[in-house]
């Protein structure tokens, strides 16, 4: 029902509108929390969750992670569907308890006696579907495609193929957001460097939180000082491993902090992320220490034997 | 009087070259220690090695400091992806075999000059190695991008020598200087010897004296290939005697 139709037929109530900015905050949240259970994971403002579990060793446990995940991210109980296709499964899940999980084999088997109502169809087509005794999606599945097509055009022929249990429809994958930033404003300019690399320190960890949550490794990193009367200064680099950790970020942004020589008080301070990637592509040998550089160190020894010839690096294994 | 003079001093200091020029090192945030397991740990004051500080063990002669180096750098190949001896011409890599050192993680860099060994030093502590041993002078140009970039890594580095230039003190965050006490002998035969390690600079925490070692050396001669690599069979002790009382600021 449109909201106008709806204040038309009762004057006195309050519409509340849904607040967009706390469902995009919520999807975040849940895709973050979704994001490594499958390859596939989309998730739609409506509060419905997909993950794709073809090709997944262990579907049953990642059933189980989700629904203990989801629930640690919105505080509710899922109720969980699993299907041939993502449209049975969206049923499915509805019939569900909540915590509690409806498996369907047969999806033609399990449509046939729902509504026809549940088909995506805007309220004018749905209502036509009333008129052509097209009660349940039984019944829909009998109209051959093209019948239903030459009634309701192009949706009537992707109806019959969903109430065939054909699934037609594909997800489409979330991706972490490529782009984060955190920022600070000082109330009074600032020019002590320790309490720049303390405020530098507090934004890292904000952004490694953020990050961790994304599964996410920034490959780009930027700080940028403001002053009061004067165009900002920046210092940008692109890391070769993505940095996901608080340590990582600080020690490169608190080292550029440390040797930073800035024209005025600072009065505020951005550090951006402006490339993400998953940081799921790095392979941490995660019992040693100070891994995650183990490349760099590889590559410092590669370059002092190109300089200084090979036998002035002995290996300790050799 | 005293104080009062001192505190008057520093005032003047911070007035005419600002306030960071000097810190009193208790008001400083501590670096980050890397818990090695030996006695050093209970000399700097904050538990461990630190971490992105150049860290000297001093002393002339036979009197521990290389011992308890080699200490340090078997647990860093436990602890760490790399572990890296720069090697100025006095390594000798059976030399570890006592301790328990697991080898895969070690590299050795020999670097024929104090020039080498600098720069090597420095790119390996900027590329982010965990523990770098340095047995070579170091030029002293090399110092300050060496505590640079070992500070913006994390590196723990390990310094031995038997009497530091001015400069390397200087760019030292903690220095402990070994005097051999006593040796031990067990029937005739030398089994090791007693050192007192005092802490002489700190500055990652007030300074917390001095303490007495006992180093322990492997029995009996045996042939270096009659060890299995990285596992050791009688493994060299340094056990802590009786700490002392805090040396005074």
């Amino acid at each position: 029902m449109a909201l106008r139709q709806a204040e038309h037929l009762c004057p006195h109530a309050t519409f509340v509108l849904p607040d967009e900015e706390a469902v995009t905050r919520i999807r975040e949240l849940i895709c973050a929390a979704l994001y490594d259970l499958a390859p596939v994971v989309e998730v739609r403002n409506e509060g419905v969750a997909w993950l794709d579990l073809e090709g997944v060793v262990s579907p049953g446990e990642s059933i189980r992670e989700m629904r203990r995940r989801l629930l640690k991210a919105i505080g509710r109980e899922p109720r969980l569907g699993l299907a041939p296709g993502p449209f049975s499964a969206r049923l499915a899940a509805a019939r569900a308890r909540p915590g509690r999980l409806v498996q369907v084999s047969d999806a033609r088997e399990f449509l046939a006696p729902l509504p026809s109502r549940e088909l995506p169809l805007d309220a004018e087509q749905l209502e036509r579907l009333d008129l052509l005794g097209l009660r349940t999606l039984g019944a829909v599945a009998t109209v051959g495609p093209r019948e239903l097509e030459s009634q309701l055009g192009r949706d009537g022929r992707r109806a019959v193929l969903l109430a065939r249990g054909f699934e037609p429809d594909e997800l489409t994958p979330w991706r972490p957001p490529m782009f984060t930033s955190a920022h600070r404003q000082f109330g009074e300019p600032v020019e002590d460097r320790e309490a720049l690399l303390f405020v530098a320190r507090a934004l890292c960890g904000d952004l490694a939180e953020e990050l961790g949550l994304r599964g996410a490794g920034a490959k780009h990193v930027r700080v940028r000082m403001g002053f009061e009367a004067s165009e900002p200064e920046q210092r940008a680099s692109i890391v070769r491993h993505p940095l996901s950790s608080q340590a990582e970020l600080f020690g490169l942004v608190g080292s550029w902090i440390k040797e930073w020589q800035p024209r005025a008080p600072i009065a505020e301070m951005w550090i951006d992320l402006p490339v993400l990637e998953g940081a799921g592509r790095r392979q941490l040998r995660l019992w040693a220490g100070g891994d995650g550089s183990s490349e760099e160190v590889t590559a410092a020894l590669e370059r002092l034997q190109e300089r200084f010839g090979d036998e002035i690096v002995v290996s300790g294994a050799s | 009087m005293q104080e009062i003079a001192l505190e008057s001093a520093i005032n003047s200091i911070r007035v005419r070259f600002g306030s960071q020029a000097l810190t009193r090192a208790a008001e400083l945030p501590p670096p980050r220690p890397w818990r090695s397991a030996t006695p050093l740990d209970g000399l700097t004051g904050i538990g461990g090695v630190p971490q992105g500080r150049i860290s000297l063990l001093t002393g002339s002669g036979t009197c521990g400091k290389l011992t308890l180096a080699l200490a340090l750098l078997a647990r860093a190949t436990h602890d760490f992806a790399h572990a890296l001896v720069i090697d100025g011409g006095g390594f000798d890599l059976s030399a570890l075999t006592p301790f328990s050192c697991e080898l895969g993680a070690l590299t050795v860099v020999r670097a024929p000059a104090p020039e080498i060994a600098g720069e090597a030093a420095t790119t390996l502590a900027r590329a982010g190695a965990g523990f770098v041993l340095l047995m070579s002078d170091v030029p002293e140009h090399w110092l300050g991008p060496l505590e640079s970039g070992a500070n913006r890594s994390g590196a723990v580095i390990v310094d031995v020598v038997d009497a530091p230039d001015r400069a390397l003190a200087h760019a030292s965050s903690f220095s402990v200087a070994f005097a051999r006490n006593d040796w031990i002998w067990d029937r005739g035969q030398l089994v090791g010897l007693r050192a007192s390690a005092r802490c002489v600079k700190n500055r990652v925490a007030p300074p917390l004296g001095e303490t007495e070692l006992e180093v322990r050396y492997p029995l009996g001669p045996r042939p270096v290939d009659d060890y299995t690599l990285g596992v050791t069979e009688s493994p060299i002790h340094i056990v802590e005697v009786r700490p002392r009382v805090s040396a005074a600021v």
